[in-house]
This record gives structure tokens, C-alpha cells and sequence, in this order.
């Protein structure tokens, strides 16, 4: 009976590395996408601003990923050789649009709205993360209401706290 | 200290604590989503954004407008339109069960052609060219056999441009055979309003500035004329103006949903309703309340409706009539309504012209708070509607007149009395061609079905009834995409025209339908130059016309005295009360058929929101029920719940009973709507028709259909069926769940206070 503390010991830490282990290779915080698309090359290194792809975010719930002809419209011409963008090319060419993996995830009863955080100012970063630096995109945030609620709190927001502002 | 198996056993354990650990997280984290692009997004579109499209409701005939959220190209929700005159921004529990007309499970998918027997419900897919070709084919044999007026055309009573274009196709080949029909019409009012008022538009009834509302069966709230504007009159007579509660006084053998408003219920003996009317009236002639020069006349013609003599016969107390006409002619304006109730009777002109008689001797024609005319609307004609060009329908086609069938928005198999025994004859023309979107009992006999679009998928518009008291033209537009490989019936038509030659498609050169109603709207736009919109170009006008949802303007009213002679009235007034077949010894109950709130016609049955809305009064819902006086089931030793056999001269139903202290005990009431024998599966047996036990009894002046004009007898049924409703108990049992005081009580707190 004197080895409890050992089975308990080795139990603990063992569950920890199960549960680190799922939470760095096997999360959809950073998943794999059906193209290995990079941020750091397109918001980073070319200065291209969020919102010349994502066009909804300041008009609606959702930010909008860019239509398959938004990425052809430069890719046409802008490295047409690498794998990556062929296999973009083939999207398009068979007008199939790309399943990308959601990152951002929210459950439906949060209601969210990119509309109000961009027009009040909200950086995109603040709770994408340094996105023009990654190469895969992963989430940073945990999107928990908690989290929510330390910003709205911080800025104070209005009616912030209340339930029925992302409940609804 | 660790020894071999100690050793083994921690590696086992942290194993599974190391798979544990995964799980957990694996189960913690939300499932995968997809993140789906367009490919290429659309124009108008911005995902997360609702758009919204004018439109019009066809749930009925009242042709309120609507707005429907649309998403991503998906309709989400339907709304009143805010800007339309008619249902300012309301409407009824039919209209937003509109958009499961279009997405409804049991929608035809495609065009249909028959393979077995007719009727026995078996069909073959088949493409539009395939389809329309067939129906052109024989076309094109009709005018080579010389028989084009062998082609007859049944639609619903449709009063958009569609119909000029059905008349004008139906002219150009040949046949004159363009019918329309459908239950609930406003026949006998048109006639009764033209021969008494001189105008056959439907008045506007002030119900909103009346102080006395006497209505006669008309369930105005539910399904009388235009439910949804007529419901807001009356939250303005009762509340609209500060100091002043208009009185209501309802006048039917069964309560309506209406009717429970009331301030009080006259339960009157069926098919008396006119008589009651005039022994009011001449109590006003009577009392000198009238003072034309003409008082004389009158005197003499109502003398026979004098209550002493006629109050037996209408079951209604001398006092309780003199106490009516006292508060008629006091304190106006007040106004007399006749509803579809009084209409449905086989003296149904009479009682309208009876309640036209009370309103002009009570000085209630032409003003505030009364009857106001509409002058006879201009922009539009429209195909009157009587049952009987059915039934001149039926006979045609059972003498071989027909050879071809075309139907569209309308299933008189159900809708029709079966003593009428239409089927029969429908069975004697060779081609049926359905374009329902619905295989409902009608559609089932056809031998090609194209299924047609449904509203919010459609070009249309609509030229509402007067009564409005605005000229009122609905635009309706797609508001989204086709769910299903349907045309829309406009499209049908112009398709048909192009493969008939080239003599024809002279006539008919819109590409689509919706090009042939811009062209028509392009005269309206010429005409009503100055009125309702205002715009320099007709795109910049049919832009805001479709932003809008219509056009509208005050409708011209008519100004002047009406003059209604003595004589005019007293040809047309009931001389007596309604027939009613089966001698009262065997069948000792009248029957009172009323369309259901939610169903209307039946139209509605295969909708699951209204299936399981309700019914206001009974609380019933998913089938048919039998309303009853309680004392009569004591009498009967009936009980709530009862299979009931209601027996009628003409057939049988059988549906639970329904202990309704709002009937008179001699009376029977069934709703119409349940007993659908097809109609997809939430409408598809259901409850009884109670239209099957109908004798095909008419409005001898116009032909029209007489509903109420049977009697029936009543047995314990032997078939099984339950009776589901949502209320416990309609009493209080002792509860106090409504507080009440008399009102000598409240005086005595008021002195007390
Ligand atoms: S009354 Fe109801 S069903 Fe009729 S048109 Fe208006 S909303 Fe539609």
C-alpha cells in the first residue's frame, strides 16, 4: 500500500503528456489545411492588410474567407509554378471551392460579430494572434468566455457584461 | 525497492493515464469544422447579412404584402411588409407558414407523367422538354381537329397580370373556357353590394371608427375579407381613440373565433340572420329613426318583419331585437357586417342585401364610421367567380366537351361538394395537365403534371380587393432560387406559345414571364403618372416599385348620396329563411361548415406549423372534430372525445366530438380543412371533409355555393380516433383564473372607493 503515491504520481504525469501531446500535434488549433497556405508570406512579407481578403469583417457577423477567384486573381500570374498554387489552380479549374479546416471556432449560441469589433477598432491581432507571422495558421485564443469577458471588462465595454449581448 | 511486476504494472498504468489524457482533450475540443469559400461570390451577397424581397403572400385572397429574409440565397423568415397598406407590417399565422410552401418535403420535384391507372398515383419523371412537348402536341391536334375550344383552363381567382396573360393565350387559341374558382369567394357580397349600394367593389368597412359593430357571421379577425387589416380596425375600435370603446355585438349560430371578442354573442337559428336584420331595421323605420320621404314605403315592406311576428322564428327575444336597433340608431356611427356565415346560406344574397338595408336606414352608408364606398377599380378587370362556372365545368366534361384540362392553383375535388360528383366527370377528359407544385386530389388524377414555382420563387403580382380602401397593386419577385426543377406557370404558358408556330409566338414575344409583367407595368407606370411612386425613368420606378413591393394610393371613394329604392331592396331581401335539405325529424341538426383559421379551404393542411397550431377556440389540433352544445351531448349521452357519425342526406363523417358551449343546441358545427386523401404526408389522412356530406345546393340569384344548407343527425361512431387538443378543461372549475365583477358589484366598490 506504500506505492500509492507512486501509481498516483506516474498516473498524473502520464495523463499530462496524453493530454499535451493531443493538445500540440493533434489539435485543431493548427490544423493541417488542404493547401499549405502561409500568412507570413501574404500578410507579413507583402504587406497585403486583412481586409483585402477577409472583406467581411467590417460588414458582417463573419470575417469571409476569400472566394476561390479572389486568390486566382493574383495567382494567375504570381508564381503559377510552385505545387501550391497548381493545386489552387486545380480548385478553380474544376470549380470546386477549397475545404479549408475552421481555426476559429465558436459555438452557436455565441453570437459573434467581426463588424463591431473591427468598427470599434479592434485589431484583428488581438485575438488572431500575430497571424503575419505564422506560417500555419493557429488559433492563440482560447475563445472561452472568459476571455471574452477580460476585454470587454478592460475596455468597458458597453452592456459588455450582459448576457443577452452575445447570447441571443 | 521497484521490483519486475511493480514496474510492469506502472507501465500499464501510465499507458492508459497517457491515453486518458488524450481522449480527454480529443473530447474537449469542438468537432472539425469546415470553412467553405464561394468560388465566386455572388454580387449581393454578403455572407452573415440578411437581404430581404418584397413580395405577396397567396396564403388567401386578402393579398397582404410580405418581406422575406433571405441568406446565403436561402429564405429564412416571412414578414409583413411595413409599407403595405393592407397588413402594415402584420400578418397571420398563414403567411409565415408560407415558407414551408417552398420548402416542403412533399413538393413535386419535376415534371410528371402518368404510367398506371389515372388516379392510382403512379407517375414516371420526365424532362421539361419531354412534358411541354406532350402538352403542345396535343394542342397543336386540337386546332388541327378544329377543336381549340375543347381546351378549358381552371386556376384559382387570380387578379395579377398572370390572368390577362392565361386570357389572352386562352384567346388566341381559340377557347373562351377560362375558369376560376374557388370556395370562399366574394360573389354574393359583389351582387348583393351592386344591386343595393351600386357598386360591385368591395367596400371599405370602417370598423375602426365605428361605436356599434353588429356583425353577422363575418369572422373578420380569422378568415373574412382581409383578416390581417381587418384585426388591426378592430384593436382601433376598441382602443384607438382615448375616451372611446366601440361596442361589438356578434351575430351567428356558432361562436367564432371572432366572435369570442364580442362584447355579446346572439345566437341566432341558422339561415334567419336577414330576417333579423330587417326586424332591426323596421324597428328603426318603425321608431322614426329613418326620416327619408320614402319612411312610408319601407314601413310597409318591413311590416312583415315586424319582431312580434318573426321573433319566434329567428329565436331571438322581442326585447333582445328592440334592444339591438335601440343601439344601432344611438350614439352612431354604427355598422352591420355580413360575413361568409350569412353568405353560405341558399338565401345568402338576401341576407347581404338585409345587412346593406340596415345600413342605409341606420345613415351608416358613406360615412365615417360605417360603410364606405370604393369607386370601381379602374386598373384592373377581374373574372367574377362563381361556383358556378364549376359546376358549368362538370357538365361540360361530362357531355365529352373537353378534351384537355389544364389546372393551376386549385383542387375543386376537395374543395367542391362531392354531392356535386365532379369526379366523375373529370374522368371523361382525355388529357389532365396539373401545374401544382402539390400532389394533392386533383393533381392525383392528372396525367401530366408541371409543377409550377411557388410565390417566393416567382414573378407575379396582384390587384387586392378594394375593400382596402387603397388601389393596391402587389409586385412579387423571386426571392430566391428554385428549390426544385419547377417553371414558373407564367413561363408555362410563353413556352407553350413559342412551340404552338410561329402565328402565335407573334403574339406572345417575352422571353419570360417577368419580362412580360415589366411590359405591363409599363402602362400602369404611363397612366398612373403622378400617383403612388414618382420617378422620371420606368427602371429607376420599377426599381423602387420592387424595393417597395408595390404601388399604392388611396382608392377613389364614391361621393354623393346612395340612394337605395324600396323597391330594389324588397326584390332581393329573404322572404324567407334558408333551406336546408333533409326534413327535420330524421336530420334534427343544422350543420355549420367554417373554414378553419389555419387551413383555410384545406389549402393550408399540408403545412406542420398550422397542423400543429391550435385552433383558437377548441385548442384542437391534427384532425377534425365535431362542435356540440354540452347540453345536447347530455341529452345525446355523448361525452367529450367520442367517435361521432355526422350523417348527412348526402353521406357520412366520422370525427371526435368537441363540447362547444358557444353553439346553439340545435346546431352542429365541423371545420373544413382535414381530410385530405392526398396532399403529402402532414396533410394526408387526416380528420374528415366535411365538404362530402354537402348537397350541391346554390344561391338560387348567383349561382353560388350554399355551405350551410344541410341538415344532420348524429350516432356514436364505431371507428376509433381521438380527439387531441391542448386545453385540460374549458371551465374554471372553481379556479378563479378570471376575475370577474357584475357590474352592480363594481358600481357599489366605485362608491365605496
Ligand atoms: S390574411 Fe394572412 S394568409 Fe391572407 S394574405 Fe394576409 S397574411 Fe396572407
Amino acid at each position: 500500500m506504500k506505492k500509492v503515491p507512486i501509481y498516483i504520481i506516474v498516473a498524473v504525469i502520464t495523463f499530462a503528456i496524453g493530454y499535451n501531446v493531443n493538445a500540440r500535434y493533434f489539435s485543431n488549433r493548427r490544423p493541417v489545411q488542404p493547401i499549405a497556405f502561409s500568412h507570413k508570406i501574404h500578410a507579413g512579407d507583402n504587406d497585403i492588410p486583412c481586409l483585402y481578403c477577409h472583406i467581411y469583417a467590417n460588414k458582417s457577423r463573419v470575417a469571409g474567407v476569400p472566394s476561390v477567384q479572389r486568390c486566382m486573381g493574383c495567382h494567375k500570374v504570381i508564381k503559377t509554378d510552385s505545387p501550391k498554387i497548381q493545386k489552387l489552380t486545380h480548385y478553380w479549374e474544376s470549380g470546386e471551392p477549397i475545404p479549408w479546416i475552421k481555426v476559429h471556432n465558436l459555438p452557436d449560441h455565441v453570437y459573434f460579430t467581426h463588424k463591431r469589433h473591427v468598427k470599434a477598432g479592434v485589431e484583428c491581432q488581438s485575438c488572431h494572434g500575430d497571424v503575419e507571422e505564422m506560417d500555419v495558421i493557429a488559433r492563440v485564443a482560447s475563445l472561452k468566455m472568459g476571455w471574452c469577458l477580460r476585454c470587454h471588462m478592460n475596455e468597458e465595454v458597453k452592456n459588455g457584461k450582459d448576457c443577452w449581448t452575445c447570447h441571443k | 525497492m521497484l521490483n519486475r511486476r511493480d514496474f510492469l504494472k506502472l507501465i500499464g498504468l501510465g499507458g492508459v493515464s497517457t491515453g486518458a489524457g488524450f481522449v480527454l482533450k480529443e473530447a474537449m475540443e469542438p468537432p472539425v469544422a469546415k470553412l467553405i469559400p464561394y468560388l465566386v461570390p455572388p454580387e449581393d451577397t454578403v455572407p452573415g447579412v440578411a437581404n430581404w424581397y418584397a413580395g405577396l403572400c397567396t396564403q388567401c385572397s386578402a393579398g397582404c404584402g410580405v418581406i422575406t429574409k433571405t441568406m446565403e440565397g436561402r429564405a429564412k423568415k416571412i414578414e409583413g411588409n411595413p409599407l403595405h397598406p393592407i397588413n402594415r407590417g402584420k400578418l397571420c399565422a398563414r403567411g409565415q407558414a408560407g415558407l414551408q410552401v417552398l420548402y416542403n418535403p412533399d413538393r413535386v420535384k419535376g415534371p410528371l407523367k402518368r404510367v398506371g391507372k389515372r388516379g392510382e398515383g403512379e407517375f414516371r419523371e420526365v424532362s421539361w422538354e419531354e412534358g411541354l412537348s406532350i402538352l403542345s402536341g396535343n394542342l397543336k391536334d386540337l386546332t388541327n381537329r378544329n377543336e381549340a375550344g375543347k381546351l378549358y383552363l381552371l386556376t384559382s381567382a387570380l387578379r395579377g397580370h398572370l390572368t390577362s396573360l392565361l386570357v389572352s393565350f386562352m384567346d388566341s387559341f381559340g377557347s373562351s373556357n377560362y375558369f376560376q374558382y374557388e370556395l370562399f369567394n366574394n360573389s354574393n357580397l359583389i351582387y348583393a353590394n351592386s344591386v343595393t349600394i351600386g357598386s360591385g367593389a368591395i367596400p371599405d368597412y370602417d370598423i375602426a371608427n365605428t361605436r356599434l359593430l353588429l356583425s353577422f357571421g363575418a369572422d373578420f379577425m380569422g378568415t373574412w375579407l382581409s383578416p390581417v387589416r381587418y384585426a388591426r380596425s378592430y384593436g382601433d375600435m376598441r382602443q384607438g381613440r382615448p375616451g372611446v370603446r366601440g361596442r361589438f355585438v356578434q351575430i351567428e349560430p356558432r361562436l367564432s373565433m371572432t366572435g369570442a371578442s364580442a362584447d355579446e354573442w346572439v345566437p341566432v337559428r341558422p339561415g334567419t340572420e336577414g330576417i333579423l336584420a330587417l326586424s332591426i331595421a323596421y324597428l328603426i323605420v318603425e321608431e322614426r329613426h329613418y326620416r327619408g320621404a320614402d319612411a312610408k314605403r319601407w314601413m310597409d315592406m318591413l311590416k312583415r318583419y315586424n319582431p312580434d311576428e318573426v321573433a319566434g322564428e329567428i329565436d331571438i327575444s322581442v326585447r333582445k331585437i328592440g334592444e339591438l336597433a335601440e343601439e344601432f340608431v344611438e350614439g352612431g356611427p354604427s355598422l352591420a357586417i355580413g360575413g361568409d356565415n350569412l353568405a353560405s346560406y341558399d338565401n345568402g344574397i338576401g341576407n347581404l342585401v338585409a345587412v346593406n338595408v340596415l345600413n342605409y336606414l341606420a345613415g351608416s352608408i358613406g360615412h365615417k364610421g360605417g360603410v364606405l364606398l370604393n369607386g370601381k377599380d379602374k386598373t384592373f378587370k377581374r373574372k367574377s367567380v362563381p361556383y358556378a362556372q364549376l359546376t358549368k365545368l362538370g357538365d361540360s366534361a361530362l357531355e365529352g366537351d373537353i378534351e384537355t384540362l389544364i389546372l393551376y392553383n386549385t383542387n375543386p375535388l376537395f374543395t367542391a361538394p362531392s354531392g356535386m360528383k365532379l369526379g366523375a366527370s373529370l374522368e371523361n377528359i382525355p388529357l389532365i395537365v396539373s401545374l401544382s407544385s402539390f400532389m394533392d386530389e386533383t393533381t392525383g388524377m392528372a396525367d401530366l403534371i408541371l409543377p409550377a414555382h411557388t410565390s417566393l420563387e416567382d414573378w407575379g403580382d396582384d390587384f387586392a380587393d378594394h375593400g382596402a380602401g387603397y388601389s393596391v397593386a402587389t409586385v412579387m419577385q423571386p426571392a430566391v432560387s428554385p428549390v426544385f426543377d419547377t417553371k414558373g406557370v407564367g413561363d408555362v404558358f410563353l413556352a407553350l406559345a413559342a412551340s404552338l408556330g410561329p402565328g402565335f409566338k407573334k403574339d406572345f414575344p417575352w422571353r419570360s414571364f417577368g419580362d412580360f409583367l415589366k411590359d405591363a407595368w409599363k402602362k400602369i407606370y404611363r397612366r398612373n403618372r403622378g400617383s403612388g411612386i414618382k420617378e422620371r425613368s420606368f427602371e429607376d420606378f420599377w426599381s423602387r416599385l420592387l424595393a417597395a413591393g408595390g404601388w399604392w394610393t388611396p382608392s377613389p371613394k364614391i361621393s354623393g348620396a346612395v340612394n337605395l329604392s324600396v323597391g330594389k331592396a324588397s326584390s332581393h331581401i329573404p322572404s324567407a329563411a334558408a333551406g336546408f335539405d333533409g326534413d327535420s325529424d330524421k336530420f334534427p341538426f343544422f350543420l355549420t361548415v367554417y373554414s378553419h383559421s389555419a387551413f383555410l379551404d384545406g389549402r393550408g393542411a399540408n403545412l406542420p406549423w398550422l397542423q400543429e397550431m391550435p385552433d383558437p377556440m377548441t385548442s384542437v389540433v391534427w384532425g377534425t372534430w365535431v362542435e356540440m352544445n354540452p347540453k345536447t351531448a347530455r341529452h345525446l349521452s355523448l361525452k367529450e372525445g367520442d367517435m361521432i357519425r355526422v350523417e348527412s342526406p348526402y353521406g357520412e363523417i366520422h370525427a371526435p366530438l368537441y363540447l362547444y358551449p358557444g353553439i346553439r343546441p340545435d346546431t352542429v358545427a365541423v371545420p373544413i380543412g382535414q381530410g385530405h386523401t392526398s396532399y403529402g404526408r402532414y396533410a394526408k389522412e387526416r380528420g374528415d371533409n366535411p365538404l362530402a356530406i354537402l348537397p350541391p345546393r346554390v344561391d338560387t340569384r348567383t349561382g353560388a355555393l350554399a355551405l350551410n344548407s344541410t341538415r344532420v343527425r348524429v350516432f356514436k361512431s364505431t371507428r376509433s380516433g381521438k380527439l387531441v387538443k391542448m386545453e385540460g378543461s374549458a371551465r374554471e372549475l372553481g379556479r378563479g383564473i378570471v376575475q370577474t365583477v357584475s357590474n352592480k358589484e363594481f358600481k357599489k366598490m366605485g362608491k365605496e372607493a
